[in-house]
């Protein structure tokens, strides 16, 4: 996995790409993550668009920092699901957990 | 055991999850040459993915002296992926239901019920000389 990340409109972007399976790879998302909560960056979207597929470990990182945000003000948004992830979501019901949008820009306008 | 060994259908890996890509790439080689397709090589991968990762920290608790084992065998139509570890045993017993209200917002205990979830069918067989969990999916 790969990840870039990015500020737009105060939000923080983070970018994924390719496969989140756990290990050193799976620490960089939380790690930047939890980066950016300790800067006090509490609007946060996750770019799921380039990402090939997560497995649970993946869920929980997402978790994590919804949890984290969540117990500080912030929120963490989802940004281009793709079908695989949505199937995953659903099959575990963090559907009912996750915003997600068709964009990173109708996600950034959820936070105004 | 320093690094991966491949083994024909077999790869065999240190209990380490710097290892996890090097199963991912071995399983994908496999499949595509099985034809399988796309969607279902994902979701074969995410299924191994997750019982790699429970052999190598709940099975061998990330022991340097234990290894962990996935061997893959076919039919027509139908493949088959064998994950094995040197634990003490698992049961499922153990595992809180993923999806209930009280354990939604988890970060781990997901991994079993997603594999579930996403193949054909799961055996489990325990001894105390370790795991074998095989996944079997019709392509």
């Amino acid at each position: 996995m790969k990840l870039s990340d990015r500020e737009q409109d105060g939000v923080v972007i983070l970018e994924p790409k390719g496969k989140i399976m756990g290990g050193p790879d799976a620490s960089l998302l939380h790690d930047k993550l939890y980066e950016y909560i300790e800067h006090d960056k509490k609007q946060v979207i996750v770019d799921l668009s380039q990402v090939d597929w997560m497995n649970s470990t993946g869920l929980g990182i997402l978790i994590s920092g919804y949890t984290t945000l969540k117990n500080s003000g912030g929120e963490l948004k989802l940004a281009n699901v793709t079908d695989k992830i949505q199937s995953l979501l659903t099959i575990t019901k963090l559907v009912t957990v996750f915003d997600a949008y068709d964009s990173i820009e109708d996600a950034i306008q959820s936070f105004r | 055991m320093q690094k991966p060994i491949i083994n024909g259908n077999r790869i065999t890996i240190p209990s380490d999850q710097e290892y996890l890509a090097d199963v991912d790439s071995f399983l994908d080689g496999q499949l595509r040459e099985l034809t399988v397709g796309e969607s279902i090589r994902a979701d074969i991968a995410i299924s191994v993915s997750e019982l790699v990762n429970n052999a190598i920290l709940h099975g061998n608790k990330s022991s340097p002296e234990k290894v962990v084992t996935v061997e893959i065998s076919s039919e027509p139509g139908q493949v088959t992926i064998a994950v094995s570890d040197q634990g003490t045993g698992f049961t499922e017993e153990q595992i809180d239901d993923p999806v209930a209200d009280e354990n939604l917002l988890k970060e781990v205990g997901r991994g079993i019920f997603i594999v579930r979830a996403l193949m054909d069918d799961v055996d489990i067989s325990a001894s105390e000389r370790g795991t074998t969990i095989s996944i079997s999916k019709s392509f």
